[in-house]
């Protein structure tokens, strides 16, 4: 293999509470795929975005032809033509594809006028290069996740990088979409473009990289080099690694009450999978799955929040059925979102306001009881121990922590019988983790029932009774009691546990 | 993983005591500002002057509580100056062709009432942002008044002259319509479930939703109360008037708007009493009315104000500045 383009040494990265990369080496050759594998949060993410210059290391080199760096700016990735294809939308969609091709690099007459005829030419080159059925001056929100995904390629191409990064870019693909942009990376790839690529999917991943990298909790684990032969499974196995004994799975007799809640044949979409599931009292049950596979439309869909194209939610023991969140509430149900800046909470409100604008028929027809208020809400503010100065404080000026609790407080108040919580403890610190874990349990323990959908496999594990893994938005497995490991969960997400059993 | 750094606590609860104190910032300048006044001119502080203030004070008074009432739901009228001006022509129309003065104010607040309602369900249905949306219907509400007072000067015949002029217990009746307004308006956002699920509307709208808050419901309710508010401010101005012309209440938006943002009433939505809004309004009474008595040029008038204006927002905005960094 000819002189590395990028090698790594010992780079290092801390945020608060958590060591996301430690010491890890790296090397890319021109013309190759180097593949990085590893749960959510192993260190995927950060590591690309040490290379890309969005993040600071706090030790360790980069070099890069060459030349070596303690640190990339964005500005430094550009010279050195490292161009970075993220998860996230980055395209305008009000403007063409040649437009957003050239954006922040726009071809000008004199650097003011641009030129628009010669963009569209240059970007239909590129596109024309790659042999890729797209036209430059096609609007951008009029494509398919997948021509955009095309667009952002094309816009990295047009830089003519020596490497690129991609970042999960068949994540919200199906077979034969994934196929094309497969094949698109591979004609990449013999320009001699050096390549990061980031993915769940294993089987792809077998089948294209030159190189793999395994990473665990910010360590690579393994690293399996051109020729050698390696599994899917295999690498699922390097990527759990962990003793599985390691994960606190508390020993509890699983004896499922009544169903509370039903899910049949839900739809989000009339091309998505049908999704049925019982919920039952005294129950924790977890969805768990890659991110991106669609958990969390699930449960939106299933709360109301957004419109379904078929299938039915009833809250089985009252006859309710439920089609949008006012229903849902109305039925007992309480949603702590996934976002609790966003859509959990008015952070420029109250304590109270928070707590109890979901039960405000607590405090009266027409007229609000405030003493009372003020008297429930610091019960709830004491029992989960919501650490704050007074009830009149904003909750922006709360702890991460602390807010989830004010959530979980809002909940309490209106008196739900089923919580429909996504990812539980996001960002949250270990011992606030560990309480919002034991109070979970108490809930459920007085014959209410939880859906909760995390990220978090040692999360999921500990908790759950019952576990829904996602794949491809459907139910890929159902597992329960001692099915219940990290292995199983994994295998099933990347989808080999069905034809090993 | 983003945790807040404890040690932010401070600097935040300082900022907080800021925010909140803006209307203690304002009622100290105009208590200070009224001392420099007297001072200047003794007249300032005549019990005639300062009842003159509060009345002349007292239809911006009311419209402000239109605006405090929206922007702490999340939503704004820019249209409502248009609203009290088609009310007024209407009333003043109805009592030329000798309707009597009970049933033209009725009609006059049931048409200010409708063009509300009419707001609501377009801000609401639509999803657009209101402020587009009323500045539409603030040229539309506009060419209504025009084409009902074609130009003219409508004369109110006197008729509502006692209520304008009336006072019980010394206090002008005009006056006491707005404190009964203010108070209302008080009332819903403290203590009614209405005026607290609008409040967490405006200070957040998707989370009111997952609470079960039905927002369109309460976007409409709103918006039309605020256009009963602003009949109620259409009565109390022909009240004070002999007769009316098609722009008369033109400049009461901007005022109630400069007013509520001046007594820290959030665009954000969510924030905002009507305490501070209150004091906004009597605010920029005193600065009108002192600008008259030491005779400066109304053409300053405007300069000033908007300067007020600015320093206000600016000031109200400096905590969340300074939280940024």
């Amino acid at each position: 293999m000819s002189e590395a383009i990028i090698s790594v040494r010992a780079l290092d990265k801390r945020f608060p509470g958590v060591h996301a990369l430690k010491a890890m080496d790296f090397d890319l050759s021109p013309g190759e795929l180097h593949c990085i594998v590893g749960e959510n949060g192993a260190g995927k993410s950060t590591f690309i975005k040490l290379l890309s210059g969005a993040l600071k290391p706090d030790s360790g080199s980069i070099t890069v032809k060459g030349a070596r760096y303690l640190e990339i700016t964005p500005h430094l990735a550009r010279e050195l033509g490292i161009s970075t294809i993220y998860q996230e939308n980055i395209l305008a969609p009000n403007m063409t594809v040649a437009e957003n091709v050239f954006l922040g690099r726009e071809r000008t007459r004199g650097g003011v006028f641009v030129e628009y005829a010669r963009s569209r030419g240059e970007a239909q080159a590129v596109i024309d290069g790659l042999g890729i059925p797209l036209r430059a001056e096609a609007m951008v929100e009029r494509l398919s996740p997948t021509e955009q995904q095309f667009v952002k390629i094309v816009r990295a191409l047009s830089s003519q990088p020596a490497v690129l990064i991609l970042d999960e870019p068949t994540a919200m693909f199906d077979l034969t979409e994934a196929e094309r942009l497969l094949k698109l990376v591979n004609d990449i790839r013999s320009q001699g473009i050096g390549i990061v690529y980031i993915s769940h999917h294993l089987e792809e991943i077998v089948r294209i990289a030159d190189a793999i990298t395994v990473l665990r909790d910010g360590v690579v684990v393994a690293r399996h080099e051109s020729g050698q032969r390696v599994t899917p499974t295999q690498l699922a196995l390097e990527m759990v690694g962990r003793p599985v004994a390691s994960v606190s799975r508390t020993e509890r007799p699983f004896k499922p009450g009544e169903v509370i809640l039903r899910v049949r044949e839900l739809r989000r979409t009339p091309g998505s999978q049908p999704i049925s599931f019982d919920l039952h009292r005294g129950e924790i049950l977890g969805i768990a799955g890659m991110v991106g596979t669609g958990r969390t439309e699930i449960v939106r869909a299933m709360f109301g929040v957004d419109p379904r194209a078929g299938g039915s939610v009833r809250r089985e023991d009252k006859g309710l059925e439920i089609r949008n969140p006012t229903e849902a509430i109305t039925a007992g149900l309480g949603f702590l979102t996934e976002d609790r800046q966003r859509t959990g909470l008015a952070v420029s409100l109250s304590v109270a306001h928070n707590v109890s604008v979901a039960g405000l028929d607590r405090l009266g027809r027409v007229f609000l009881n405030l003493a009372r208020e003020r008297r429930l809400v610091q019960s709830l503010v004491d029992r989960l121990s919501v650490k704050t100065p007074s009830l009149g404080q904003e909750v922006r000026f709360l702890s991460g922590g602390n807010q989830q609790k004010v959530v979980l407080a809002k909940w309490l108040f209106k008196d739900v019988d089923i919580l429909v919580i996504d990812e539980p403890t996001h960002g949250i610190d270990v011992s606030t983790k560990a309480e919002i874990h034991r109070w979970m349990r108490e809930f459920v323990a007085g014959g209410k029932a939880i859906l909760m959908v995390s990220s978090e496999m040692p999360e999921v594990i500990a908790l759950s009774d019952r576990v829904i893994v996602i794949r491809g938005g459907a139910v890929a497995a159902t597992l329960s009691g001692d099915e219940i490991s990290e292995e199983r969960l994994i295998l099933s997400s990347v989808g080999r546990a069905g034809q090993e059993e | 993983m983003s945790e807040r750094p404890e040690g932010r606590g401070g600097l935040a609860t300082v900022m907080q005591r800021i925010g909140r104190s803006q209307a203690a910032v304002i009622a100290v300048v105009i208590v200070v500002l009224s001392a420099a006044i007297a001072a200047v001119n003794p007249v300032f502080i005549s019990l005639t002057n300062l009842f003159a203030i509060l009345l002349q004070s007292s239809v911006t008074a009311i419209a402000t509580m239109c605006m405090v009432l929206l922007m702490v739901s999340g939503g704004l009228d820019f249209s409502i100056g248009s609203i009290i001006s088609l009310s007024c022509v209407v009333m003043a129309k109805l009592i030329g062709a000798g309707y009597g003065a009970a049933l033209t104010a009725l009609i006059g607040i049931a048409i200010a009432t409708a063009c509300g309602l009419i707001n609501g369900l377009i801000v609401a249905k639509s999803r657009c942002p209101p402020i587009i949306i009323t500045l539409g219907m603030l040229y539309v509400y506009h060419g209504l008044a025009l084409n009902v007072a074609e130009g003219k000067f409508l004369s109110l015949g006197g008729k509502f002259e006692l209520l304008g002029s009336s006072r019980l217990w010394l206090i002008p009746v005009p006056v006491l319509i707005a404190v009964a307004v203010a108070l209302l308006t008080w009332t819903l956002l403290i203590y009614v479930k209405y005026g607290r699920r609008l409040v967490a509307i405006g200070g957040n709208e998707d989370a009111a939703f997952l609470a079960g808050i039905n927002i369109d419901f309460h976007k409409i309710t709103a918006y039309t109360l605020n256009g009963l508010i602003a009949g109620l401010a259409a009565l109390v101005l022909v009240s004070r008037l002999g007769s009316v012309i098609s722009t008369v209440g033109a400049d009461y938006a901007l005022r109630a708007l400069s007013a509520a943002v001046i007594g820290g009433v959030s665009f954000q939505g969510g924030k905002g009493t009507v305490g501070g809004a209150i004091l906004g309004v009597i605010l920029l009474g005193v600065v009108y009315n002192a600008m008259n008595i030491l005779g400066i040029s109304s053409y300053y008038q405007s300069i000033v104000l908007g300067a007020i204006v600015v320093a206000a927002v600016v000031f109200s905005n400096l905590g969340a500045l300074r939280m940024r960094r």
